[in-house]
């Protein structure tokens, strides 16, 4: 018998009883929906997680952080773990890892601790995520869509991430931002009589302040305000995050109080004991006081910096090495060093081990959902071969091989499967197109690329159909096999 | 030609050995027209099936052109069925949602034929018949008669050089049936067809050259 006449006889048969045929392929459809949905899911959020790595230059990446500890849950930046723990990172520090071999650049990186963050004229505010870099040290390949990247001399310049487009929902007109002003909210210093090293210093404490003056001046914050110059979509590697240049970074991280100036106040305090002596020696009676009465007198205050930087360090240090089969002897290096190392590969590893767990419950979902579709298979193959006991018996008279009516049946059992997975691959085809646009509709702050969800490589496809074939096939053989092994003679006398 | 040769069946029912065939030697020559008869459970139907390649013995030679077919393979066997043997049953056995000419091709498919072919081929045994015009008729749209017609075109269908017809008449009023023996006994005389048909009916026994006469699994 030919090829294409089992599969027009599998089909005619299988037309037969088109209920029971839609209903078992419906079984199919769903059991392989599951699967790949699953895989679809997880393929495409791999792959888009791939390539964000990618465009960031992430695998020629080692991120030096100051806790070995805080490695693993860490981000690309390093800005994600513990600041306080560790050994510091100093310019020392940036200069001793520039000069491990295959490191071509390296760029510290400050977390700048804002809270808020909003456009200018807006009240909206979102989480201001705020990390400065060195530019031109071309250490990243900032994932620029509109505008441009901040440079070494881009002091209130910002260059703001995906986060930001999706809180404020700038997304698809990303040139818009281009040029307008965001004000971040720095809770760094705050409280009254300080600020930073930038804008307008701020106010002396009044001679009349008190614990009531100063909270409310905490409150308030230090209000910064940067220029958008660029927008990167940086997506979940990228933690969504907005940049500015290190030097302006350190400038906000440098503290500015006003303090009491002791020395001053002392001198004062001299001058006036010999002014009182003189006048006591001259028989007059002072009318000026004594310095312990003037303690709120504010023109003993006097503005200090503090430079943060000198007792906390840099938040990290990347490294680009040149090649990334060197990544691992770099990171070696950085660890003698007793400092975190965080690689693209470690992070990937991360990730790939939470993708296998849940891969392996959807997996085991999936597979209930196909295995018993394949019950149903067995069933409908069953039943098919006790109707046409007799029609076995006049093909086998005919001239049917056993071999051939195996065949015919296991055919048959292969197409069911064969029509659930094309089935499943439409239906889930639909399914995530319905969720992509509802997700775009109503999800704007998911931080997971939408656009990259659900694709269908081709290998999934001719993958799915396959399997779910094979699974009808398997499913098919028995019933198929015991019909084969009919006696001619008593499927002939079948009642 | 097709020898048997101390051919033996067995079926034991509660333990106790019953003989379809005992010890059976016959021959059938080519162009023979052969009417078995006998009562029922005599062994009848096993003897045509044994014939016809259906069934194996459980003792002695079927040769069919010296080729003992006890020996045969299945695909073998299955193929001697295919291109040398039609059967026909009291029951006619068609698939009832296949067209008559669908029923007429079923031989073909296995005997790997073409579907242009198959249906060409189909057309012809059906027209030999006198079934040209029912074509298209399912089963349940046809007479008796005109069912056994179908099954005898299927029958045809690979140019057999032997048809075994169980009871065909078993089924039909006698206007009917005589019609149908009319016509085998026209593709016996015509074509050459060795013909073995068995049959209770005297008036068709009495058509052929040659009556069995089976009784508890032998030849008498």
């Amino acid at each position: 018998m030919r090829f294409f006449d089992y599969i027009r006889l599998a089909l005619k048969n299988l037309t037969r009883q088109k209920m029971r045929t839609t209903l078992t392929i419906i079984a199919i459809t769903v059991g392989s929906l599951s699967l790949i949905l699953m895989a679809s899911l997880m393929i495409s959020i791999r792959q888009s997680l791939m390539d964000q790595f990618r465009n960031l230059g992430a695998f020629n990446l080692v991120t030096v952080v100051k806790d070995p500890n805080s490695v693993d849950n860490n981000n690309l930046m390093g800005t994600g773990g513990s600041s306080s723990e560790g050994k510091m990172i100093s310019d020392a520090t940036l200069a001793a890892v520039k000069n491990i071999d295959h490191v071509v650049a390296a760029t510290p990186i400050l977390g700048i601790s804002a809270d808020t963050m909003k456009l200018a004229g807006q009240d909206k505010k979102t989480w201001a995520s705020v990390v400065a870099f060195e530019p031109d040290t071309s250490v990243f390949e900032i994932p620029i869509v509109a505008g441009r990247n901040v440079t070494n001399a881009d002091l209130d310049k910002i260059v703001v991430g995906s986060r930001f487009l999706d809180d404020f929902k700038y997304r698809g007109r990303e040139k818009e931002l281009i040029g307008q002003k965001v004000v971040f909210n720095l809770k760094n210093g705050g409280g009254g009589g300080s600020g930073v090293d930038w804008g307008t210093p701020p106010a002396q404490p009044p001679a009349n302040a008190d614990d009531s003056w100063y909270k409310a001046q905490s409150n308030k914050g230090i209000e910064i305000e940067a220029e958008i110059v660029g927008v990167a979509d940086n997506g979940t590697v990228g933690d969504g995050q907005n940049y500015i240049n290190i030097a302006w970074a350190r400038r906000l991280n440098t503290q500015v109080v006003w303090e009491w100036d002791k020395e001053a106040q002392q001198k004062a305090d001299q001058e006036k004991q010999a002014a009182q002596q003189a006048l006591n020696n001259s028989g007059q009676k002072s009318n000026i006081s004594n310095s312990s009465d003037q303690s709120n007198n504010v023109s003993y205050m006097r503005l200090v910096k503090h430079d943060n930087f000198a007792d906390q360090g840099y938040t990290s240090v990347v490294l680009k090495v040149d090649d990334t089969s060197n990544i691992k002897s770099v990171a070696a290096e950085v660890t003698k060093l007793s400092y975190g190392a965080i690689t693209a590969e470690a992070m990937l590893n991360q990730i790939n081990q939470i993708m296998t767990m849940v891969g392996i419950v959807l997996a085991a979902i999936g597979g209930i959902s196909l295995f018993v579709a394949a019950i149903g298979i067995i069933n409908t193959m069953v039943m098919a071969t006790f109707e046409r006991i007799r029609e076995i018996g006049v093909m086998r008279a005919c001239g049917a091989t056993r071999a051939t009516i195996r065949r015919l049946f296991t055919f048959e059992a292969a197409l069911l499967g064969f029509w659930g997975g094309i089935f499943g691959l439409i239906v889930s085809f639909l399914i995530i197109r319905i969720a992509k646009i509802l997700v775009a509709k109503y999800a704007t702050n998911t931080n997971i690329p939408i656009e990259n969800i659900g694709g269908f490589p081709w290998w999934l496809v001719a993958g799915v159909i396959v399997f779910t074939t094979l699974i009808g096939l398997l499913s098919g053989m028995g019933p198929a096999i015991k019909a084969a092994k009919l006696n001619p003679v008593d499927a002939l006398r079948y009642e | 030609m097709i020898e048997l040769k101390n051919v033996s069946k067995v079926y034991e029912l509660g333990g106790e050995k019953i003989f379809a065939l005992d010890h059976v030697n016959l021959q059938v020559e080519k162009g023979e027209f052969i009417a078995i008869m006998g009562p029922s459970g005599s062994g009848k139907s096993t003897l045509a099936n044994v014939i016809g390649g259906l069934d194996v013995p459980d003792e002695g030679e079927v040769l069919a052109d010296g080729v003992d077919i006890v020996k045969m393979s299945d695909s073998v066997l299955s193929n001697y069925r295919n291109k040398k043997i039609g059967f026909i049953f009291q029951s006619f056995n068609l698939q009832p949602t296949y067209t008559a000419l669908e029923n007429v091709m079923i031989p073909l498919l296995f005997a790997g034929v073409s579907l242009s072919e198959r249906k060409k081929r189909a057309l012809e045994c059906l027209k030999s018949v006198g079934l040209e015009d029912r074509v298209s008729h399912r089963p349940g749209e046809l007479s008796g008669g005109q069912r056994q017609r179908v099954c005898i075109a299927r029958a045809l269908a690979n140019n057999p050089e032997m048809i075994i017809a169980d009871e065909p008449t078993g089924n039909l009023d006698s206007k009917k049936g005589a019609e149908i023996i009319d016509l085998l006994k026209q593709l016996n005389k015509e074509a050459g067809i060795t013909l073995i048909v068995i049959t209770h009916d005297v008036s068709v026994a009495r058509e052929a050259k040659k009556i069995l006469n089976i009784k508890d699994g032998k030849i008498c």
